[in-house]
């Protein structure tokens, strides 16, 4: 069977002591720098490509691949240790990873992000591995029509973010959609909002924003009583998750990995739902809503592994189609060119080898990230025993260090201090980071896909009715935000107390 | 105090020989600015080029990328470095075509340079949906004249190859078209391999492995001649549009003031670069050759911008659209 | 006339939703509006501007409904130290170069917390310094100069 034959090559590819070796190396070095606060996948990525220029093309894939999950891996030990997203993706590991934490369960939740993590990255794998071709064709029906009524779902789930007030958080939305918006318009060239700054004529750097609402807040609001409140977890229980634990994470694991690897295979902008969609289906169907926000499990387990497994997926695009789903996949696609590889429609039969050591190795990279990240947590759990007065200078540096080092902008600093004060204020007043970190990645690609919708129709709004794929999604949309309206009218919600 | 002055004195006599002494230049590591995205296609030429260059020059050279506003944040960030040959930029086209793009630039495009020469001339191809009816150039000139309400012209924003490329095509066959801007070229090309959108042009290292590929379909390609990655693919002129002949070119400049010894060093070691095999193996898989030997020069790039600006004002203008 | 008690938290986050809002919205407001075919820059900005002013609107008007609670401490050293830190470190990287801008922007974070003294401070940020300079700028071989034209190297 040729499925089988093309496995074996690129297992016998993958799997040769010098691949293994720079996937192992790609893995280390990715966790290594996503562990440190306030620096992402793709920032990781940018910073490293440089390096593997020097080895053979699927060497050098092979560790690239290695060091985008790895530093997912490490990405979501920051959010839940200290609060630091560096990825859209692990903010929202935060929410409830970070709160587990606080309560003393960092070591079950690192375990769970990491579990979750490969049991997604299998499955996606033998997705990807089995079902490339037609998932790409599937994926290439989605145009802009199809891409806002999906936006339009994902907005409308992100209510589910909060656990306050649905009007704070729709308006949290909101302002993340305007501050998306900041920069320069692609239909015609105009500046808006950039107030006469050149540099912020691209926008504002995402990780800048996520560094100031979530980590650097959350800084400034430990240090707002040091003396009277103990801000440093609670003592830690157990690092292992218990066997409530494993029964909590399962059916979360699935319903992720299934949302994640639909969601990954659409290049314009599915995998960024991910985590947000898997986030509100779990606190939806979960029978203690109420414990989202303050360290459910399930807020867990579901992302993490939709996350990664759309991080896999989003994979298929790139190899059949040589289109980037993503910033990560656009650096490995420079990467492939570099090496002389020009991916294409063609890559999968020209360079087998190539195509399936890839694909082979995706598997690979996530055992060595979980035989290397549970004895880990022991180590991550002891840092958080360290004196909070004597860690957060090192997150401060590190976050600085990372900021700057995605575009060499000073201005991207700045921007970190401002996002920081609002971040603050905005958590002063009870209004919550990551509805708005959703309608900041959402915002522009909401009106640059009305926009071309409409323009392809020539100003018909009935496009998004008349094809089919974009109708369904609105009807689930409209689905979702009667279901997620009702509780809250009817209940007339018992006024939740945030957090501390 | 007295000891103060003494320092002084000797940094200063530090720095004199320093500049002096471009004959030993480069004597550590130069910076060569891209001003896009790590990983896209302007990168990728960078590095192959600065990776030939640092083993001929023996000092390193370091690629650090500086994107933002269509890349004149970097070239601005290079026009204001010092003028001692350690911080270089390696721009394309869009170094003439901001010129006219942004009304207003914190750098004078034409007087804040020194030049050190031009890299490679990537050509580009007027391709389309795989479906699309026309069947050669003369064909699609026809069928766009006729359904011009109905073709959607699709490019990577403003600014980039592709929108400069659609706006020549719109002005030669004097027809306008429906354009759809997209962010980048990634997405535009999804849609056009989707069949979303109808037609775009695009430079060679985006799209000829589509073309190998059989999935999208190919009219032309803007430059003089033939080439061998696409050989059976004919040239505009061949096609009847003489005037679409374009490149999108590369260049490597040096901040004004920069020691005329040094970049003429920097231009023959370019020289050398454009002829490794190495480099001149991964041009071609790109769809593209290095620039002769007398285009390498300070001279040949001086000239080539100064007369693409010419050139793409009056494009830009009858279009309309600046970037600010 | 009955007299409103308001919470002061949702009151500030009302009006600070409808500042943004009118922000936005006047300065969407000179930007082309366009057709629906063809919408123009300040088009979608509009519609959203307005939405986020009638959420401040109605957050405003529910503050007068529900139930206060204090607005706790507000961490003013941490304010104070924090965020120029960052700032400080954007001023003068280039300038001052790598290392010397690191270990300053790491000593003055330290700062904000009032149990920081001052040996360990040195002694921690000399090492968080030496660590980053090891992994980004040798390790990793990030374009950063390590000491700066502002030291005449």
């Amino acid at each position: 069977m040729d499925l089988l034959n093309n496995l074996a090559l690129g297992f016998a590819t993958a799997a040769s002591p010098w691949n293994l070796l720079f996937c192992l190396t790609g893995v280390l070095l990715g966790t290594l720098i996503g562990v440190l606060p306030g620096i992402g996948a793709t920032a990781t990525i940018a910073m490293l490509l440089p390096i593997t220029f020097q080895l053979e093309p699927v060497s050098s894939l092979i560790m690239l691949a290695g060091i985008y999950y790895g530093a997912q891996y490490g990405g979501s030990t920051t959010a839940i240790l200290i609060n630091m997203p560096g990825e859209s993706s692990s903010a929202v590991t935060a929410i409830d990873g970070y709160q587990m934490a606080r309560r003393g369960r960092a070591g079950a939740a690192l375990a769970i992000a990491a579990i979750g993590s490969f049991f997604a990255g299998t499955v996606s794998t033998v997705l990807v591995a089995v079902f490339a071709p037609p998932l790409t064709a599937i994926a290439l029906q989605f145009g802009s029509a199809e891409y806002f009524s999906l936006m339009i779902v994902g907005l409308v789930s992100s209510i589910a973010l909060a656990h306050g007030s649905v009007v704070k958080a729709l308006g949290m939305v909101v302002l993340g959609l305007l501050l998306g918006l900041v920069g320069t318009d692609i239909y015609t060239g105009t500046p808006r909002f950039n107030l006469g700054i050149l540099e912020l004529s691209d926008g504002l750097n995402f990780v800048a924003l996520a560094v100031g609402v979530f980590g650097i807040a959350e800084i400034l609001r430990n240090l707002e009583n040091e003396h009277e409140r103990d801000v440093v977890i609670k003592k830690v229980t157990n690092l292992w998750p218990t066997r409530e634990d494993w029964k909590a994470m399962t059916a979360p694991i699935l319903r992720g990995t299934v949302i994640g690897s639909a969601l990954g295979i659409l290049p314009g902008g599915g995998a960024i739902l991910a985590s947000f969609a898997s986030y509100t289906v779990e606190k939806r169907i979960s029978n203690t809503p109420g414990e989202f926000g303050k360290g459910a499990i399930a807020g867990v387990a579901g992302p993490e592994s939709a996350n990664n497994a759309g991080a896999q997926t989003s994979f298929i695009p790139m190899l059949t189609l040589g289109i980037p789903a993503n910033p990560v996949m656009a650096l490995m696609i420079g990467a492939m060119i570099i090496q002389g590889i020009v991916p294409g429609p063609n890559v999968a039969t020209e360079q087998p080898a190539l195509f399936w050591g890839i694909i082979a190795s995706m598997w690979i990279g996530n055992l060595m990230l979980i035989l290397l990240n549970l004895p880990l947590i022991g180590l991550w759990v002891k840092l958080l025993t360290i004196p909070y007065y004597m860690l957060f200078p090192a997150i401060i540096a590190f976050c600085s260090i990372g900021v700057y080092s995605v575009n060499s902008n000073v201005f991207d600093l700045y921007a970190v201090a401002f996002f920081g004060l609002l971040g603050y204020g905005l958590a002063k007043l009870r209004c919550e980071p990551a509805p708005l970190l959703l309608g900041f990645v959402l915002g522009p690609l909401l009106e640059e896909h009305l926009r071309r919708a409409m323009i392809m129709s020539r100003g018909d709004p009935s496009t998004f009715v008349t094809r089919p794929i974009s109708l369904i999604l609105l009807l689930l949309a409209a689905a979702v935000l009667v279901v997620v309206l009702l509780p809250s009218i009817r209940k007339k919600r018992d006024e939740v107390f945030v957090e501390d | 105090m007295h000891k103060l002055a003494i320092y002084l004195a000797a940094t200063a006599a530090l720095a004199f020989t320093g500049s002096a002494g471009a004959q030993g230049y480069p004597e550590r590591s130069i910076t060569m600015v891209v001003p896009f995205a790590a990983g896209g296609p302007t990168d990728t030429v960078t590095r192959l080029v600065a990776e030939s260059m640092s083993k001929d020059l023996g000092q390193q050279i370091i690629v650090e990328n500086v994107g933002g506003a269509g890349g004149t944040l970097g070239a601005s960030q290079v026009a204001k470095a010092d003028p001692d040959g350690y911080t270089l930029l390696l721009h394309h086209i869009g170094m003439a075509t901001s010129a006219t793009l942004y009304r207003k630039l914190p750098y004078d495009t034409l007087n804040a340079f020194e030049y050190v020469g031009l890299v490679t001339d990537v050509p580009m191809t007027i391709v389309a949906k795989k479906d699309f009816e026309p069947t050669d150039l003369k064909g699609l000139i026809e069928y766009v004249k006729a359904n011009a309400d109905k073709v959607s012209l699709a490019n990577a924003g403003i600014g980039a190859a592709s929108h400069l490329c659609g706006m020549l095509f719109m002005s030669e066959i004097k027809t306008p078209l429906v354009t759809v801007p997209y962010k980048g070229t990634g997405p535009a090309m999804t849609d056009l391999l989707g069949g979303q959108v109808d037609l775009m042009c695009d430079q060679t290292t985006n799209t000829t492995k589509q073309i190998k590929g059989g999935t999208i379909k190919a009219y032309a390609v803007t430059s003089p001649k033939r080439l061998d990655a696409l050989p059976d693919l004919p040239t505009v002129a061949e096609g009847g549009l003489p005037g679409m002949q374009v490149g999108i070119w590369h260049g490597i400049y040096a901040p004004k003031g920069t020691p005329a010894e040094v970049t003429q060093k920097l231009s023959a070691s370019l020289q050398k670069a454009l002829k490794d095999p190495n480099v001149v193996a991964r041009f071609a898989e790109l769809g593209t050759v290095p620039s002769s030997e007398a285009e390498a020069t300070p001279e040949g790039l001086k000239s080539r911008l100064e007369s693409e600006v010419t050139r793409w004002k009056p494009v830009i203008e009858a279009a309309g659209q600046y970037a600010d | 006339m009955k007299s409103l008690s308001f919470s002061a938290r949702d009151l500030i986050c009302g009006l600070l939703f409808i500042a943004v809002g009118l922000f936005f919205g006047i300065q969407a407001y000179g930007l082309e509006i366009g057709t629906a075919f063809r919408m123009g820059p300040g088009y979608f900005p509009l519609v959203l501007a307005a939405i986020l002013v009638l959420l401040g609107i109605i957050v405003i008007v529910q503050s007068t409904q529900l139930e206060h609670e204090p607005m706790g401490p507000i961490a003013w050293r941490g304010l104070l130290f924090i965020l120029p830190a960052p700032i400080f470190f954007g001023l003068t990287v280039r300038g001052l170069g790598f290392v010397p801008s690191l270990f300053f922007t790491g000593l003055l974070a330290a700062f904000a917390s009032t149990k920081m003294r001052p040996g360990t401070a040195l002694l921690l940020v000399g090492g968080l310094t030496l660590f980053s300079v090891i992994v980004f700028s040798y390790a990793l071989g990030l374009p950063f100069r390590r000491f700066g034209p502002w030291l005449g190297m």
